[in-house]
């Protein structure tokens, strides 16, 4: 059984207007990223995937089990979801019951969800504010307290919402080593993303979505070495791939260990 | 479609382009007409000039809705007035074993016209005029600047602060809340919801007021606008015309 | 003549313990790109604040030194006046926008109308700058219609109109997707290219090392260093203060290529490119 299936997926919100074309995807163990210009259908995909948007044609299973039939909160026990603005979700006084909330809700005990909670604090390098208020913290350090409040409901499947807005060098890190982490715990990760560079570091896949469609789909070194495809949806290759490119090389490089331990190898 | 709170409809008539103080003069000159005038002569032909006016503004039509509403307010009026009224005297007709007395129909009658009259009045006012014209104009007779940011600002940041819900709902929904469901349910879904509401909007409201800062809103300058309503001849007629029934029916009612 | 003159300013937030600003001095000529990098909580977003005087008067809070801009003292005048001066662009593109105003063209307006300028004057201005920022096609769409890309061009046009000589961005892109992005870095270009000085802090480093004249290096509320970006990217201990050079420069550093006259590692694209290419050929 795949873990998730899409078939035959079509989503309007309104009459006319269809926002996802036709899409038919399964995702299994990989670490995917979907990359694509705003407006381009990735959120609205993902709240397919969580349940909170129904299709208007076609079908998506998470573990066998039809979105259409099952509750947003039930499917919170399989799918967690770290939404893009941690101020719309963030209610709690104390950094741990706010991490506790989603643990609780789906089922946890009290122990466990505490014991949770904190492991995934720990991950975050965040146990020195356990309980300090969250609005007592900048923005970038609440966002990572939504991603441990997700990490702590132990779903099988996780997925990102632009995870690095607004991360300096040193939180980006700790989100790169999250989700790596959760990969080599067979958990499948979906990122959606603008950063071409991470992009290149923590997938196994790549998605294009562009006007509701996927018009390219591989493995991160196939869907970069398409750069006029990669142009027509607006994005750029990363820095490191355009150098080499520019520098006659034919393989694609994604990364800039890649490139070095390419030339060591030739040397 | 953006949406803001707004009645207003766009049209080009002579209305829509009347002085919108003029509009604010007409509907408080109506409104003191019913009580000092409180005639049912008087109330009708209060009625029949607002609605000629409605129909000049092409947006009769969207008043409807609302006569229909008052309507259940006038029934009610009717009811208790005619039932129950100090004064009531005259039997007028029976239901059951239940009397209506003319005193206070006619007392209802009197009312409902003025409720009629205040709603036209400010219908007209109100589908006729561009709020943040209305507000502009205020502001130049005299109204803080400030106050009018916060007026018409609120027409469009509140239905977008609406909108947030959605999002908070989600977010909510997907760490396992339940909002669907009995009562008690509701109940325990409503501090996850309303925290982030009220949290973001004041987070929102800050970051707002520094870009307002940034754009000089505490500026002790007169203040200049990029709109300029061209008086027309008529902002005058209709101004003096609003005064003198004004002050007509001041002088007939010490006359009757 | 200096744009921006800052001698030792320490700033402490209300019901804060330590010194968001710990004792920053710079000086900024006129027509000056810089960049500002360092890590989250380094003091980027204070000191912007503080050129504009958001920092003390809209805080409050405890504040020494001086900070002058175009030869106003920010503690001696009100955000009001400064706004002629130096104005900001911050990096939630929606919240900077008023609310008041139905269409792009009026949303310009709402500093104009404060500052009090004759209506003719206004409607040039406005022209002016919806045309620098190319946003002329959208002058009758509602600010809430626009895309993130396009809401941050008319919050730059906004305060363009003003005709501050300086203008403060504070990662005015983090929220953007790779095309707003993209509308942003070249809508700050053309203001560059009108001799406007720009203090732009970012957290695309890339970026920073192609558009910048001289980038501030930032951390625990001081300044590391003030050098042009090539010096900045290539000190060897960047990555403890929370910076990641550009990829280039980190490339370059790996195989030791360095600018024969310099000493010092390539920020750009291009310039890597170059020396890469002198590299291979020296080699065979």
């Amino acid at each position: 059984m795949n873990r998730i299936e899409v078939k035959n997926l079509r989503f309007s919100y309104r009459h006319g207007e269809e926002v996802l074309k036709e899409i038919n995807l399964t995702f299994n163990g990989e670490s995917t990223v979907i990359i694509g210009q705003n407006g381009a259908g990735k959120t609205t995909f993902v709240k397919l995937l969580k349940g909170l948007l129904k299709p208007t044609e076609g079908e998506i299973f998470i573990k066998g089990r039809n979105t259409r039939e099952v509750t947003v909160a039930k499917l919170a026990k399989e799918v967690g979801m770290v939404f893009q603005n941690p101020n719309d979700q963030i209610f709690k006084s104390k950094v741990i019951d706010e991490v506790m909330f989603g643990p609780l809700n789906i089922g946890q005990g009290m122990e466990e969800a505490k014991g949770n909670s904190l492991k995934a604090l720990k991950l975050l390098e965040l146990s020195d504010k356990v309980d300090e208020n969250p609005y007592d913290l900048s923005l970038s350090e609440r966002k990572l307290i939504t991603i441990a409040s997700i990490l702590a409901m132990d779903t099988d499947i996780v997925i990102f919402d632009e995870p690095t807005i607004s991360q300096d060098y040193f939180g980006k890190i700790k989100i790169k080593k999250i989700i790596k982490e959760l990969a080599e715990k067979s958990k499948l990760v979906i990122t959606i993303t603008h950063d071409m560079d991470f992009v290149a570091e923590i997938s196994e896949r790549v998605i294009v979505l562009n006007q509701g469609e996927i018009i390219l789909e591989g493995s991160a070194e196939d869907v970069f070495s398409k750069s006029d495809i990669l142009k027509s949806a607006y994005l750029e290759q990363p820095g490191i791939t355009q150098l080499c490119k520019r520098l006659g090389y034919d393989r694609t490089f994604l990364t800039l260990e890649e490139f070095l331990d390419y030339r060591l190898a030739k040397n | 479609m953006t949406k803001t709170l707004s009645l207003y409809v766009e049209r080009n008539t002579f209305i829509h382009r009347i002085d919108p103080i003029n509009k604010v003069l007409y509907a408080c000159v109506v409104v003191a007409i019913t009580f000092i005038l409180p005639y049912e002569l008087v109330g009708a032909l209060l009625i029949l000039v607002s609605i000629l006016v409605l129909l000049a503004g092409k947006v009769f039509r969207k008043v409807i809705p609302l006569i229909e509403f008052s309507f259940i307010i006038m029934l009610s009026i009717v009811i208790i007035q005619g039932l129950f009224h100090p004064g009531n005297r005259i039997p007028v007709f029976h239901i059951a074993r239940i009397t209506f007395y003319k005193e206070g129909l006619l007392y209802a009658f009197n009312l409902s016209m003025r409720v009629v009259n205040i709603l036209l009045a400010f219908a007209i006012l109100v589908l006729t005029t561009k709020p943040s014209e209305l507000i502009e104009a205020l502001v130049k007779k005299g109204l803080s600047p400030r106050f009018g940011y916060v007026l018409s600002s609120a027409l469009q940041i509140i239905p977008e602060m609406i909108s947030t819900v959605d999002s908070i709902m989600d977010a909510q929904r997907s760490r396992g809340l339940e909002t669907e469901g009995n009562i008690a349910v509701r109940i325990r879904a409503f501090f996850p919801l309303i925290g982030p509401v009220v949290m973001s909007s004041l987070i929102e409201t800050r970051e707002r007021a520094m870009a307002l800062e940034v754009r000089a809103f505490n500026s002790k300058e007169k203040k200049t606008f990029l709109s300029e309503r061209l008086a027309i001849r008529s902002d005058m007629v209709i101004r003096v015309s609003l005064f003198v029934m004004l002050v007509l029916s001041i002088i007939l009612k010490v006359l009757l | 003549m200096k744009k921006i003159i800052v001698e030792n300013l320490k700033y402490r937030y209300p019901l804060s313990e330590d010194l968001a600003l710990k004792g920053i001095s710079f000086e900024v000529e006129e027509g000056e790109f810089i960049g500002i990098v360092g890590r989250n909580l380094a003091g980027k977003s204070t000191l912007c604040q503080a050129l504009v005087g958001l920092v003390p008067h809209f805080y409050k809070g405890a504040y020494s030194g001086k900070v002058e801009v175009s030869g106003m003292s920010v503690l001696n005048s009100n955000i009001s006046e400064l706004s002629r001066k130096i104005g900001i662009v911050f990096q939630n593109p929606f919240t900077q926008i008023t609310g008041a105003k139905l269409t792009v063209y009026e949303e310009v307006t709402f500093g104009l109308e404060n500052m009090g300028i004759e209506r003719k004057e206004m409607v040039k201005r406005i022209e002016y700058v919806l045309h620098l920022l190319d946003l002329e096609k959208y002058k009758d769409r509602n600010p809430f219609e626009l895309s993130g890309g396009q809401m941050q061009r008319l919050a730059i046009a906004s305060i363009i109109a003003m005709k501050p000589g300086i203008i403060v961005l504070d990662e005015p892109t983090s929220q953007l997707d790779p095309q707003g992005a993209e509308e942003v870095f070249k809508a700050v270009q053309s203001l560059s290219r009108e001799g406007i000085t720009i203090i732009m802090v970012e957290h695309k480093v890339e970026k920073i090392a192609q558009y910048t004249d001289r980038v501030m290096l930032m951390s625990d509320g001081g300044i590391v260093d003030l050098s042009t970006p090539q010096k900045i990217f290539s000190k060897d201990d960047l990555l403890d203060y929370g910076v990641q050079a550009p990829v280039f420069t980190r490339l370059c550093k790996s195989l030791n290529i360095k600018n024969k006259d310099t000493g010092l590692y390539p920020a750009t694209l291009g310039e890597a490119y170059e020396l890469m290419v002198k590299y291979e050929q020296n080699r065979s």
